[in-house]
């Protein structure tokens, strides 16, 4: 195994047009209930950033696991580098050279990086793994990326953002001349993503052909040749980056046109405390955290990744210890040891990373909708389950869902779409104060704006809304006041209206510290 | 939204279609063997070797529904085969000092609830694993039936020790000309009819009950159930009483239809259960699982055994055979959930 990353793949020289190495033609897939692909056709050319736009449920990954032979079409043809090809497995693709970066991380939490990066495919001293030169070589591509993650680290240890490095890492590592990233900054930060970019552009001037797939669609300018967008399985059109702008994107992916990215509010704050934490203190990252929150607002929590915001959201839920501190509810001094306790009280923390935390996939949209609440639909000791189908439903209906039933089992809903389950959880228990962890990762523009216009319309309606985020238009364009935090603790609560991006990113970079 | 509509049936349609496609197939497997053993064995499809086998399959179901409950959870219970002897020389020591024989079996199955806790407890409190958990408490129960026993069966219980395990309801008899009772229906006996019951009081607490849906939920994720709001530690520590209950039942049944209390009953039973319940259809990953696919997976283990025996297969090849359907229905399970 060569540590370097250096050009396997042919170099292009800047200018001259590229010939397709990876092309889908005619590409159909169906799945019980659902045509997922219709008729699909993408053409990936070497050296080209090639984005893959579409709602949640349009068939993004679904056409990257038929590339990558984790699915198989039921018709069309898929060809690289001028041969008709027929991957069976993963593995497969991978040796030929196509390397996907996975919406949901595939890592063992209980290996460490070094040992994720190259796993199956150890290097080996006689019979045994040779442990050093493996950390070594797995350190250099974590070098590359500039991120300071140790490759002997247990990857349970790592942050989401983090883990999706290694995954990074571990695509360098096997030199992949067709890369796929499904969403692969929906959990990174500013920085981060800014690495990322520039691994990108290096990858792409060695002339690897990358598929890009996003949400994020500012971000597309940064890195992205070309554009395919698709709708409802099937193919709408693939367009240069540069004839192209976002709103032209989004009207294709959705059918129509989008004025705004945010609603206008209707939830104005009052001056009445609904909820208070003083001097909160935690066993990890979170020291003496000190806000409020008043009816009628949405309060945001910015930061970088690993600030804190997710630790004291867990921390005031009861989902980890507490080491210190008050939690008032409308004035009322509560004790919460755990998330029964939390949920009881009428609080919700709605978790960052929905796989760990969020979902049961192998349990049925039903049933994870009503996971937190099941008391509600129970008539003399039994679940009824014509009252369970009847709150699924509205679920459905009010998050725009999209599963071809309510028995349908989370694992083969789309990421997106996974997302609006767990959202769709917690509003079937009426809650008072509701932390929302990173709601909108992985959500369609349509969808984002309908999530933003139900935290309004939670707040609104009295209810205490908090949005930890770590995209600042997000916090910018939805929130009242902002609470920041930095290593552990808040250095700064700014007011919305009278803030902006970068005022918030000296509060969050430790640069400038408000005495609270 | 019309279309939507119609697609969402359609889709229920199929969903329900794939489910009971997979029930099928477990049954269809039953019915070939109920043909090829009736086709070998003239035997095997009379009345009583039909009685004879859901005798034999209850106590396979007994404790395949309480190894379902655990694996559901993603735990397991290795204990149930001690406990079951425990359970049972427990009851036929209470009976045999005179303990009125309803309230003794009581006992019994009360005793299989207290191991039942003392592995929750451990499980949830020390935060041990289940297979270590109840690999102790394997070895504690059967130690503490030999030991009160003394190694020697309880014997000398009076008769009506034995009508649970050895009556049957609707029996029906005639007297033949020379005066001797002849067998006209012979019933169906106590065990199956408390199996039934059983099983559909498990299925309605599985299916309907929140606890039921915890215990998936738990299985399935145990941090989101956590998160959710799930008390973590009571549902598990009613999985494994449950367990407990459940090998209790199989004790007292099974002792009382030997009309003694054996304490070295029950040896490696456990591992019948987890097998039936794996037929069935249940992960060992957790999250998934019924009873009434355990109870098909009991009957599957119960019809093969009986339907070797007639056909004269030595007990060592039934354990070959065994070993490769049970290896044999999980891989087909497996191939029909890939897709
Ligand atoms: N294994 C599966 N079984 C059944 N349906 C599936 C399966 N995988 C995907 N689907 C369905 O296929 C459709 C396309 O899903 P896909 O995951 O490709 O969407 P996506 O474009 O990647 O969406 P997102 O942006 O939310 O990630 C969805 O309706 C999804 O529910
Ligand atoms: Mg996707």
């Amino acid at each position: 195994m060569s540590a370097v990353i250096s050009g396997q793949a042919a170099r292009i020289p800047e200018g001259e047009v590229a010939d397709p190495i990876l092309k889908a033609r005619g590409v159909v897939k169906r799945f019980p209930g659902v045509l997922a692909l219709n008729n699909i056709q993408l053409e990936l050319r070497r050296g080209e950033v090639h984005a893959l736009c579409g709602e949640n449920g349009a068939g993004k990954s679904t056409l990257m696991k038929v590339v990558t032979g984790q699915l198989q079409p039921d018709e069309g043809e898929v060809t690289y580098k001028g041969q008709p090809v027929h991957f069976d497995t993963l593995q497969d693709s991978e040796a030929a050279g196509i390397t996907m970066i996975h919406q949901e991380l595939n890592l063992v939490p209980h290996l460490t990086v070094a040992e994720n990066i190259f796993l199956a495919r150890e290097p080996k001293k006689g019979w045994f793994v040779d442990r050093k030169k493996m950390e070594a070589d797995a350190q250099i591509f974590l070098d590359r990326l500039k991120v300071n993650i140790k490759a002997s680290d247990l990857v349970l240890s790592l942050s989401v953002a983090r883990q999706q490095m290694v995954e990074i890492a571990k695509a360098l590592s096997l030199n992949a001349e067709v890369l796929i990233m499904d969403e692969p900054t929906s959990a990174l930060t500013e920085s981060e993503i800014d690495q990322l970019f520039a691994i990108i552009h290096e990858l792409k001037r060695q002339g690897v052909a990358i598929a890009y797939i996003s949400h994020r669609l500012q971000e597309l300018g940064r890195i992205v040749d070309r554009v395919t967008v698709m709708r409802d399985g099937g193919y709408v059109w693939t367009k240069p980056f540069d004839e192209v702008t976002v709103d032209d994107i989004v009207a294709a992916m959705v059918g129509r046109s989008l004025e705004q990215q945010f609603p206008e509010r209707v939830s104005t704050p009052t001056d009445e405390l609904i909820f208070e934490v003083r001097n909160l203190s935690g066993v990890r990252n979170c020291r003496n955290v000190n806000f409020t929150l008043r009816r009628g607002e949405i309060l945001g929590f910015a930061g970088l990744m690993g600030a804190g915001r997710t630790e004291t959201a867990r921390a005031i839920f009861g989902a980890d210890p507490k080491t210190g501190g008050e939690v008032l509810l409308e004035g009322e001094e509560i004790t919460i040891a755990s998330p029964v306790d939390a949920i009881k009280a009428g609080i919700a923390y709605l978790a960052e990373d929905r796989k760990l935390n969020g979902l049961s996939v192998k349990m049925t949209v039903k049933e994870n909708i009503t996971m937190a609440n099941i008391e509600a639909v129970v008539r003399h000791g039994l679940i009824d389950k014509a009252a369970e189908a009847q709150a699924a439903r509205q679920s459905i209906a009010k998050l725009g869902i999209k599963t071809p039933s309510i028995d349908q089992v989370v694992r083969n809903l789309s990421g997106g779409n996974q997302q609006k389950v767990v959202i769709g959880k917690w509003l079937f228990r009426e809650s008072r104060v509701l932390f929302f962890d990173e709601p909108t990762r992985g959500i369609d523009v349509g969808a984002k704006f309908a999530i933003y216009q139900l935290l309004d319309q939670l707040a609104s309606e009295g209810i205490g809304v908090v949005m930890i985020t770590s995209e600042l238009p997000e916090i910018l364009g939805m929130t009242d006041r902002v609470v920041v935090f930095h290593e552990g603790e808040v250095s700064g609560i700014l007011e919305t209206r009278k803030t902006d991006q970068e005022e918030i990113m000296q509060y969050a970079s430790g640069v400038k510290r408000m005495s609270l | 939204m019309a279309s939507l509509d119609s697609a969402i049936a359609h889709e229920k349609r199929s969903i329900d279609r794939k489910a009971i496609i997979q029930k099928f197939a477990a049954l269809a497997g039953l019915v070939l063997l109920v043909i090829a053993f009736s086709l070998t064995s003239g035997a095997f499809l009379t009345m009583s070797n039909v009685v004879t086998i859901a005798l034999q399959t209850s106590t396979i179901a007994f404790i395949g529904i309480g190894a379902t409950v655990t694996i559901i959870t993603a735990g397991i219970d290795l204990s149930l085969g001690s406990v079951l002897a425990l359970a049972g020389v427990v009851a036929a020591m209470a009976a045999q000092m005179g303990v009125p024989v309803p309230l003794a079996f009581l006992i019994g199955v009360a005793t299989g609830g207290v191991c039942g806790v003392f592995n929750g407890l451990v499980i949830t409190r020390l935060k041990l694993p289940p297979f270590i958990a109840t690999l102790g408490m394997m070895m504690i129960a059967r130690g503490v039936a030999l030991q009160i026993t003394g190694a020697r069966p309880v014997s000398g219980l009076p008769s009506s020790f034995g009508t649970l395990g050895n009556d049957s309801l609707w029996r029906v008899l005639t007297e033949t000309a020379n005066g001797f009772p002849k067998i006209v229906f012979p019933g169906i006996p106590y065990p199956v009819i408390l199996m039934a019951v059983l099983a559909i009081i498990m299925a309605v607490v599985l299916r309907k009950t929140p606890f039921g849906r915890h215990l998936y939920s738990i299985g399935s994720n145990e941090e989101a159930a956590r998160l959710s709001g799930v008390k973590i530690t009571k549902v598990k520590i009613g999985a494994y009483v449950l367990s407990g209950l459940m090998a209790g039942v199989a004790g007292i049944v099974l002792m009382s239809r030997l009309v003694t209390g054996q304490p070295n009953e029950g040896v490696a039973y456990e591992l019948d259960a987890i097998a039936a319940a794996v037929i069935g259809g249940t992960s060992l990953a957790g999250g998934v699982g019924t009873i009434s696919g355990t109870i098909i997976g009991a009957f599957i283990i119960g019809i093969l055994r009986n339907g070797l025996n007639m056909n004269g297969v030595s007990s060592f090849t039934q354990m070959i055979i065994i070993g490769l359907v049970i290896i044999g229905t999980v891989w087909i399970d497996q191939l029909r959930n890939r897709r």
